[in-house]
């Protein structure tokens, strides 16, 4: 037998292999972290537009009526006694007299609409809902031009883990087990539906 | 402590159960999977009964009182609400003191008003039927504004004016064709059930298109452009219809 301890064979290169599944998960963990942000703006905003027939996905609005008894004197006298009264220490951004009976009086997100004869206010406002009002503009790209880019990227984001999630972790019958049952689930769904629903 | 009936123990689990039951410390994915399915349909046809309870005696009341057209007062597939719903929208200035509105296109004498010459203007107090696209109805809603057909008239259209193009906050448009917005219960509204609009209305004011899907009644209102050419508006260019006819259930292009 020959003794190879002492031969001067060139060391062989360790070789370091990436098995495709492996780098699969790993990409699509770290764009499911990019998209962390986008998908709570998108999802939550989705949500709550899609009950916009239910409520008001931007705002709180509130209205509210007072008696305070019948009133007199100058517009600004008027405005004063109902600010001091109603405890609304906020400046009037303005005040308008549309007739003998309706005197209004506009704030940032609220207006009375003061009835000085019969003594009556019509108090009515919008209190925004910050966070939300801000997804839901980004979500229906009120904003357009650079946004738009943002959007499509994340879509085509979306896309790739949708796609990337099927071969991610191998199933024991590979793809047409459990995980083929449910992928045609999903798409069975939009089908369904459209089907029933009679399309567009 | 034995193990889960279902399955072998393996070692991650002997790590879990050495001080509480498998089954209290971990959902395996089937029990998981069958909880959801069962939550949802248990919601849905729950929530399928509230609708329907809710409603059908009110519906069946709207849809046997026909119009006198003889349409149906409920057209199909709408259910009904006592009062409009926001429903959005870019909202524009509140105030009535800088509003402003023109009157334009293919008019003789185009002309803009404030909120004080609307006023003087010849009002209108009408009762009538409003539906969104969304599906909801709004019966017997009351309403106080100046006719477009007035409007159009003190501008003297010309006989090439075919459509209306109602102007709003934020560049809303909405289009209509110029029979339809002639009609005389289409009004410039300024007031809702014996109120000043809300703000959530459009307030100060609004177009009012009754008898079409109501994203044709542009809030926070600035404008009302005649034309000889139809242009879609902001709606119409997303895949809703251009005409939007109710009983037609003219909803998407």
């Amino acid at each position: 037998m020959p003794d190879y301890a002492d031969a001067t064979v060139p060391a062989r290169r360790k070789r370091t292999t990436v098995l495709p599944r492996a780098l699969l998960r790993a990409i699509h963990r770290d764009i499911g972290y990019i998209g962390v942000g986008l998908t709570l703006v998108y999802a939550t905003s989705g949500l709550a537009v899609n009950h916009i027939a239910d409520w008001d996905p931007n705002f709180q609005n509130v209205q509210a009526v007072h008696h305070l008894g019948p009133m007199s004197g100058d517009d600004e006298a008027i405005s004063r006694a109902v600010r001091q009264t109603l405890a609304i220490a906020e400046e009037p951004r303005e005040l308008y007299r549309a007739s003998p009976e309706q005197l209004d009086i506009l704030f940032e997100h609220r207006t009375l609409h003061v009835n000085p004869v019969r003594g009556e206010v019509l108090d009515e406002g919008q209190r925004p809902r910050f966070l939300l009002r801000l997804a839901n503009w980004l979500h229906l790209n009120r904003g357009k031009k650079a946004w738009t880019y943002v959007a499509d990227a994340y879509a085509a984001a979306l896309l790739f883990l949708a796609i990337s999630g099927m071969f991610m972790i191998k199933g024991s019958k590979g793809l047409v087990g459990r995980g083929a049952v449910l992928v045609l689930l999903g798409m069975a769904v939009p089908a369904i539906y459209v089907t029933f629903a009679g399309g567009p | 402590m034995p193990p889960s009936k279902t399955r072998p123990a393996s070692a991650a689990d002997e790590l879990m159960t050495v001080d509480r039951p498998l089954r209290t410390t971990m959902t395996d994915r089937r029990t998981f999977l069958r909880g959801i399915s069962a939550g949802t349909v248990v919601c849905a046809l729950g929530g399928a009964g509230y609708v329907l309870a809710d409603d059908e005696a009110a519906r069946r009341a709207a849809a046997a009182s026909p119009r006198p057209d003889g349409r149906p007062r409920l057209p199909p597939n709408q259910y009904l609400l006592s009062r409009i719903r926001p429903m959005g929208g870019t909202e524009g200035d509140p105030s009535p003191g800088k509003f402003r509105l023109s009157v334009h296109g293919e008019v003789e004498a185009p002309f803009e008003i404030d909120f004080a010459e609307l006023l003087r203007m010849p009002q209108v107090e009408q009762t009538c039927d409003v539906h969104c696209v969304t599906k909801w109805t709004v019966l017997d809603s009351h309403w106080t504004g100046v006719r477009v057909a007035d409007l159009a008239a003190r501008a003297r259209l010309k006989p090439s004016a075919r459509y209306v193009i109602f102007e709003a906050a934020a560049g809303y448009t909405s289009n209509v064709q110029l029979r339809d917005a002639l009609k005389p219960n289409v009004l410039v509204a300024h007031r809702y059930e014996g109120n000043p609009l809300a703000r959530q209305h459009g307030t100060p004011v609004r177009a009012l298109v009754p008898d079409l899907y109501f994203w044709k009644s542009a809030k926070w209102l600035t404008g009302i452009y005649f034309t000889s050419s139809d242009r879609p508006g902001y709606w119409e260019t997303r895949g809703y219809s251009n005409h939007a006819d109710p009983w037609r259930e003219e909803r998407y292009a």
